[in-house]
């Protein structure tokens, strides 16, 4: 097992370490001791399995095999730890040039990964994580046998990003089976991987990924370096790594993409990005992200190109419809009547005769309804979740038509763009959408189109100011690359698009003043520096105490 | 903002501050020209009159729409559109005077139709349009009209049938003639300011006029009857010279005006059979270039090309139409019923001393200079000067049929 360890984490974890009174935090030779040691620091946990046995004829060499319950592979554990470890007693002398731990390890145990090692915190993270240890009486070598494994949710289809047509698998919780799904689809030597773990007291294993030419350099060391900078105590999911390495916090856009499709993770590695696989969660993040990139589907090169087209306008059409549906309604009947068509306003006129609200105050209890619903919606048990959307949809819209409270055509409005949200493919970025939704919400109710617009202007800019891993975020339009409209809003066929472009590339063919270096310490989120100054703080505290 | 202050103690509480900062100014400034829909009341067409003194020298009267009548379910039986009338020295006077007595502002996005009373329009129309151009609200698309020999007013109180909006009926009513069989075609607010512009002539106006029972138009029970009591119902052109009304122009001179304006989409031709009673054609193409040999803009040539494309609808007569000879002298005779048409317009226009078909136009586009010398007394010039007129005309089709049946009795 060789880790990496983040380099502030290690010595959080020592420091961490130094507080607890009474538990001396070294290998003894003596295996009581060193058993004795283990109990105390893990608090006596009882998933804590000691097999204590005695190797070779009597009296033998005392040992014990210390693993978690649950964790571990049990029948790996018995049949290539346990059993080459008592059957193979042939082998014991009591040479004591003979290094016993060496012997055993390269000479009786059966099981395919296994290590020797000697330090405390190591060997005590191994047995958190799955792996059995091996104490020898009189050696402070301890055999790390790799026997993790225990239950997992099996392979199983996406929940998020489904496709008609395209694979089915979908990422889990287990990392070794994900890292394991992205193999399969690349046997290339070039796939490259680095592991480290991350979170203090979690140690989560979190492993870059990436493709080597094809990946450039700077954005791997870039990756490398931001996650190196990742310090916190827990790791429960991508998107504690995703917050933390990305390049703004403030905005609504998501400048990480994240999927749970081994397909779009393999394709997007293949186009020079870097795929980020968190233990414990299904979704990978991928990086560098561009605006586009939440607009495609895994399926859009499944189908023909022409529908891939269309079906990519329909989803920026979407995203349009839901940031500018209600605040056009308001914009129109509040500001500009004379541009809705005589017969329609008539009609509209009609149904706001009895409404009591302005049309703003309409449009926002009907979206904030719309959000509660939604939100019930997702958060409720599955048999309720049903219940809550018939009630939503059919009793909540149509009472509140008939009692007059809000016109039939927010309604329309309302459930338009709540349609509209579900069209894009990328969670994040329909989200993303529904926050800015409001903001114009605002805009149209005191300005108009002319707030629309003004709220537009600023959206934009504001959208060119990110950057994603040095890559800006509206590229390829801007700034403009003519070749790389290869598959944004269009989806050439196959042949036309050859493979990607890598961000290296796309970066190479920036005009001067638009090149970012990557690897500047300007480039690194306010909460990163942030957590680091903390984590500073607390080490400081940390030797205080210590002295 | 610099990242770096995000993360500095002392500056944190500089962001909330900015940002209120910000957002305070909107609350303050409100929403000042925000105005509800349903505090709107939208109007469909205004009735320009001429009030009997200088003091309230403009009438207004505002078509208000009733949406509630029209669309919605709460329908009381009441008259879809209500009418307000306001007067004043000025429109805009008049206008504010008219919404002391409406609920709600009255909206003037929507107008569709103006009509300006003949009394007016013999007086003159153009300070008028200055305020039509003018206000931002009402559109240079709505539609002209003049009313012809009654108030403005009360074509804007006249119950129609299809539509329960008169305006739009009214709106309708055109766009059915001047596709079918009118002389009549869409003239909008900004094209009468660019006729009153034209130099010597003037833009020709659509009439409008009520007939029947005029008394009850305004009420409910003008629709009760099969046939309404009192119909709205477009008429003849009002020519103009200059931004006054000078006459009225009806039957083949109105066709004629328009044809050389280039404003007929379809309209039925007559022609006298030698056997007595006639034979109809449906001209459904006709284009006319008016040109100009301008070498001595004093003595103008002004040369009218016209080509049109007929169909024949009815042929009750024993002629054979298989015969190529017999579909052209038709066509002959179709021509010079066109030319007859052109003439008798031209000779309006010279009766009327206005060229509002615009043979003055096709000079100074000819001979730019030589306009600049005459144009002051073109109004003579176009009194005599030479008009030659060349016609054309294709019978392309006989329709379902090619001889009557008649041919074999």
């Amino acid at each position: 097992m060789t880790a990496r360890h983040g380099s502030s984490g290690r010595s959080e974890a020592e420091a961490a370490g130094g507080r607890r009174e009474g538990v001396e935090r070294r290998i003894s030779p003596v295996l009581g001791e060193s058993l004795r040691n283990i109990q105390a620091e893990v608090g006596y946990s009882p998933d804590i399995k000691i097999r204590e046995v005695r190797l070779g004829s009597s009296p033998g060499i005392k040992a014990a095999a210390v693993h978690l319950s649950g964790l571990t592979d049990t029948q790996a554990l018995n049949e290539f730890v346990m059993g080459s470890l008592l059957q193979n007693t042939d082998l014991l002398t009591d040479d004591p040039a003979v290094h016993l731990p060496d012997l055993l390890l390269g000479r009786a145990l059966e099981i395919g990964e296994a290590s020797i090692m000697d330090e405390w915190h190591d060997i005590l993270i191994a047995i958190l994580g799955g792996d059995t240890a091996i104490f020898l009486d009189g050696y402070t070598d301890v055999i790390l046998c790799a026997t993790r494994g225990g239950e997992w949710r099996s392979v199983s289809e996406p929940t998020s990003q489904l496709v008609v047509r395209g694979p089915k698998d979908g990422f889990v919780e287990s990392i070794a089976t994900n890292i394991s799904l992205v193999r399969r689809r690349i046997h290339s030597p070039k796939l490259r991987m680095e592991t480290m773990k991350i979170g203090s007291e979690t140690r989560t294993p979190v492993v870059m990924m990436y493709m080597k030419g094809y990946a450039s350099d700077d954005l791997v060391g870039e990756v490398r370096k931001r996650l190196e900078k990742v310090a916190i105590d827990e790791v429960l999911e991508s998107g504690f790594i995703e917050e933390l390495i990305q390049d703004k916090t403030i905005t609504p856009f998501p400048t990480i993409y994240n999927t749970e499709r081994p397909d779009v993770v393999v394709g997007n590695l293949l186009e020079g990005r870097v795929a980020v696989i968190v233990d414990g969660t299904p979704f990978v993040l991928l990086l560098p992200a561009v605006f586009t990139q939440f607009f495609q589907s895994a399926e859009d090169y499944s189908q023909r190109f022409d529908i891939a087209i269309l079906m990519r306008i329909v989803r920026y059409l979407s995203f349009v419809v839901l940031i500018l549906g209600p605040s056009v309604y308001i914009a129109l009947t509040t500001y500009h009547y004379e541009m809705i068509p005589t017969t329609l306003l008539i009609n509209l006129l009609s149904q706001r005769e009895n409404v009591p609200f302005p049309a703003f105050v309409e449009a926002m209890l009907m979206e904030v309804a719309f959000e509660f619903l939604r939100e019930a919606g997702v958060r409720m048990p599955r048999v309720i979740g049903q219940t809550v959307s018939v009630v939503g949809a059919l009793i909540l819209g149509s009472a509140v038509v008939e009692a007059g409270i809000i016109t039939p055509i927010m309604v329309i409005v309302v459930a338009l763009t709540g349609i509209a949200s579900f069209a894009i493919p990328a969670y994040n970025m329909a989200i993303a959408g529904r926050l800015i939704r409001f903001a114009f919400l605002l805009l149209a109710g005191m300005f108009g189109f002319y707030g629309i617009t003004l709220g537009l202007i600023v959206m934009v800019a504001h959208m060119n100011s990110l950057r994603s891993f040095g890559i800006p975020y509206l590229s390829p339009f801007v700034p403009l690359s003519v070749r790389g409209q290869k598959d944004t809003i269009l989806r050439l066929p196959m042949w036309l698009m050859n493979t990607g472009k890598s961000p290296q590339q796309m970066r190479a063919e920036l005009p001067k003043s638009m090149q970012v270096t990557t690897g500047h310490e300007a480039t690194l989120s306010p909460a990163i520096q942030k957590n680091e100054e903390l984590q500073q703080k607390r080490r400081e505290e940390d030797s205080d105490e210590q002295e | 903002m610099n990242r770096s202050s995000w993360s500095k103690p002392g500056r944190i509480c500089l962001v909330p501050l900015a940002l209120l900062l910000a957002v305070m100014p909107l609350f303050l400034a409100g929403c000042w020209d925000s105005v509800e829909l349903n505090r709107r009341a939208i109007v469909s067409g205004v009735a320009i009159d001429r009030g009997e003194t200088e003091a309230d020298k403009y009438v207004l009267s505002f078509q208000v729409i009733v949406s509630e009548e029209i669309s919605g379910e709460k329908a009381r039986g009441i008259a879809p559109v209500a009418l307000y009338t306001g007067k004043g020295r000025t429109m805009f006077e008049a206008l504010a005077n008219a919404s002391r007595q409406t609920a709600r502002f009255l909206s003037l996005g929507h107008v569709r139709v103006l009509v300006i009373s003949e009394k007016f329009a013999r007086e003159g129309i153009r300070d008028i349009m200055d305020v039509l151009e003018r206000e931002s609200d009402t559109r240079l698309t709505s539609l002209m009209f003049i009313s012809k020999g009654q108030p403005a007013k009360d074509l804007m109180s006249t119950m129609t049938v299809f539509s329960k909006i008169p305006a739009n009926d009214l709106v309708e009513k055109l766009e059915t003639t001047s596709k079918q069989f009118g002389y009549n075609y869409r003239l909008e607010v900004d094209e009468v300011i660019r006729g009153i512009q034209l130099r010597g002539g003037g833009p020709t106006i659509n009439g409008v006029q009520t007939t029947g029972d005029k008394e009850n138009a305004g009420s409910n029970d003008n629709l009760k009857t099969i046939a309404p009591k009192a119909i709205l119902r477009i008429t003849g052109l009002a020519a103009f010279k200059d931004d006054k009304l000078k006459g009225w122009l009806e039957g083949e001179t109105a066709l004629g005006t328009a044809l050389l304006q280039n404003q007929v989409k379809e309209f039925p031709s007559l022609v006298e059979d030698k056997e007595g009673g006639f034979i109809a054609f449906n001209v459904y193409q006709s284009t006319v270039k008016i040109a100009a040999e301008g070498k001595d803009p004093e003595h103008p040539l002004i040369i009218v090309n016209i080509s049109q494309q007929a169909a024949l609808k009815e042929g009750p007569s024993t002629l054979d139409y298989s015969n190529p000879e017999v579909i052209e002298g038709l066509s002959d005779r179709l021509t010079a019923e066109t030319v007859n048409m052109i003439q008798l317009a031209v000779q309006e226009a010279r009766r009327l001393g206005s060229d509002y078909i615009g043979f003055g136009e096709a000079l100074r586009r000819e001979n730019p200079r030589g306009w600049n010398r005459i144009k002051d007394h073109w109004e003579d010039i176009f009194q005599s000067c030479e008009v030659r007129i060349k016609a054309d005309a294709v019978i392309r089709h006989t329709d379902m049929r090619s001889n009557s049946f008649q041919v074999n009795n």
